[in-house]
């Protein structure tokens, strides 16, 4: 009896250890790499609620993160993009992938069977492409803010194609383009909804899908006033493999011939070694 | 629990992954093949890009392989001089193979050739296996004290030149058959991501006419070179080799495979193949129903080229 409560407390200790261990690592990732300030200075001495002078910019924003690290144990990743901004006024955030040429492959029915038959490339497809707004988009848009701010249709009316194509089939390869990647997580159809609290803060989740193509990422905020942008904060948002899983693709890629070799080698040692373990038991 | 794979990028749970390891392991260990035939669809299925399932599940066969041999060459089960003549088709068939495979991934047309490769093959070898087992089991229950027949039966193929004698499988034939037998495993090894073993099998037993105690040893044999060259071959011109996918895949492997062996040494060797048969074809059915059915989706992404 007495031998288990000591065990039970020892238990409890170690798991508060643990817990005090883990406490601040948790959350220090962010953190602890060098913010990019931007901005400009923010003073927490300050109350928010003043304007100090004119320098203060009128919309200050961070991410929960530095950058996106794709680890081993990845499955995809939350960032909370927050900030403050001088009311009154509406928040967008735009968030885009790194551009690149995407191949489109369209299947046909071919004696039964389906098959790809037709291809189309386009330039300058972003990677992801999300949006959110303190409010519904199009209200805001229609206001005449425009320009910059694109919605993704607006956003992939301008990719290129490549090769000639009537229009009418243009259309359907660039839908079927957005269809792929809104499965895939990397156009969310959603658009993200920016929570504005005490009228000056405002908060908004980035959702990243498991299967993330690498790169630096643009995370735009916007401070629409009367349906005019009065102020964008931008801010790159480097996605990429850290750790074991950036050194094997790094091989992979590099010197593949060596990875190749080392793959053999790792699958006679496993085969070998489990091969015998096995037979023993 | 998931995993990231960093060459096919993306997570993956790890029970499933070492579940088809372990499934193939099974198949490897019951009847002396790789199990990638029905590893690779599976890989597929449950979405790693097919040219990584491919490359990975190949790795895979490496480690399969090395530790049926280990078995079978101890036992003596290996015509080394079989092993060798198959090897020189294999070398060769296999580089053509990564070569084809590299060609049919740049035009767009991989994913299809092989499924409807798998169909095709699977789907002959299954019926023709299945045929056979049925037709030695309806024979035996007729008539039990069945009197041996010849070694084996001699075809057109046995009149061709170059002929060699390979006294472990008491054979006198044209080196061309297991050549030529040796080139096309490796052409299917490149793109099916298998050892052919559920090819070579078979092929060995009907078409060479090899004694069945020989076939499983000298065919892992052969198999083990030939799926390290393609491993080195798809990693080098492809990079598609996912290592951590494949680790977890022989790691399932290696407890499958020796449950396998015994399970094969509880069943009479008719069942054995009968059972073999029907799993192919079901495997083959399901690929050629994924073929046929009207896709979700019509659209599909080759690979992102980013721009300088």
């Amino acid at each position: 009896m007495s031998r288990r409560l000591i065990a039970g407390t020892a238990g409890l200790i170690l798991m508060a250890v643990a817990a005090h261990a883990q406490g601040p690592r948790l959350d220090s990732p962010g953190a602890q790499l060098p913010g990019p300030s931007l901005g400009g200075q923010t003073d927490p001495g300050t109350p928010p609620s003043v304007p100090a002078d004119s320098s203060t910019p009128e919309l200050i924003v961070d991410l929960s993160r530095a950058r996106v690290s794709i680890t081993s144990a990845f499955q995809g990743e939350s960032i909370l993009m927050f900030g403050m901004f001088d009311p009154p006024g509406e928040i967008v955030v735009v968030v885009a992938g790194p551009a690149a040429r995407e191949t489109v492959m369209r299947k046909e029915r071919f004696l039964g069977l389906w098959l790809n038959t037709g291809r189309q490339s386009f330039d300058d497809v972003p990677a992801y492409y999300a949006i959110a707004a303190s409010q519904p988009l199009q209200r805001l848009l229609a206001r005449g803010a425009g320009g910059e701010i694109l919605s993704l249709e607006d956003r992939l009316s301008t990719i290129k194609a490549i090769g000639p194509r009537a229009p009418a089939e243009l259309a359907k390869f660039r839908s079927g383009l957005v269809d792929v990647k809104r499965q895939e997580g990397l156009y969310p159809a959603a658009i993200g909804q920016v929570t504005v609290q005490a009228g000056r803060l405002f908060r908004v989740d980035l959702p990243f899908p498991s299967r993330l193509p690498e790169g630096v990422y643009d995370v735009k905020a916007y401070l629409l006033r009367d349906g005019k942008i009065v102020a964008a904060v931008s801010r790159p948002l480097p996605v990429g493999k850290v750790g074991f899983s950036a050194q094997l693709a790094g091989w992979a890629s590099n010197e593949g011939a060596l990875y190749g070799l080392g793959a053999i080698l790792m699958a006679l040692v496993a085969g070998w070694l489990g091969g015998a373990v096995m037979r023993r038991l | 629990m998931e995993i990231y794979l960093p060459i096919a990028e993306q997570s993956m749970n790890v029970f499933v992954l070492l579940g088809l390891g372990a499934a193939a392991g099974l198949l490897a260990g019951m009847f002396g093949v790789g199990g990638g035939f029905l590893a690779t669809p599976l890989l597929i299925f449950v979405g790693i890009p097919p040219a990584v399932a491919v490359a990975s599940q190949v790795n895979q066969v490496v480690a399969n392989s090395v530790s049926s041999l280990q078995v079978q060459w101890r036992r003596g089960n290996v015509d080394l001089r079989m092993g060798l003549v198959l090897l020189l088709g294999g070398m060769a068939g296999s580089s053509a193979g990564v070569w084809l495979f590299t060609w049919l991934k740049r035009i767009g047309q991989i994913d299809f050739v092989i499924a409807l490769l798998y169909v095709i093959m699977l789907s002959a070898i299954g019926l023709l296996m299945l045929a056979e087992s049925v037709r030695t089991y309806l024979k035996r229950r007729r008539n039990p004290e069945s009197p041996r027949g010849k070694l084996h039966t001699h075809y057109l193929v046995h009149r061709l030149p170059l002929k060699l004698r390979f006294y472990k499988s008491k054979l006198y034939i044209s080196a061309l058959l297991p050549v030529g037998l040796g080139f096309v495993i490796g052409i299917l090894s490149a793109i099916l991501g298998v050892g052919g073993g559920f090819v070579m099998v078979p092929a060995m037993i009907y078409l060479l006419g090899m004694p069945t105690a020989v076939v499983i040893g000298t065919s892992n044999f052969q198999i083990l070179f030939v799926a390290a060259n393609v491993t080195f071959l798809q990693a080098a011109t492809n990079g598609t080799v996912d290592v951590v996918l494949a680790l977890l895949l022989i790691l399932g492997g290696v407890v499958g495979a020796p449950i396998g062996a015994r399970l094969a040494a509880r069943l009479p060797g008719v069942v054995l193949r009968g059972l073999m048969a029907v799993l192919i074809l079901a495997v083959a059915a399901e690929l050629l129903t994924e073929l046929l059915r009207t896709p979700t989706s019509r659209f599909s992404l080759g690979s992102r080229e980013v721009l300088p």
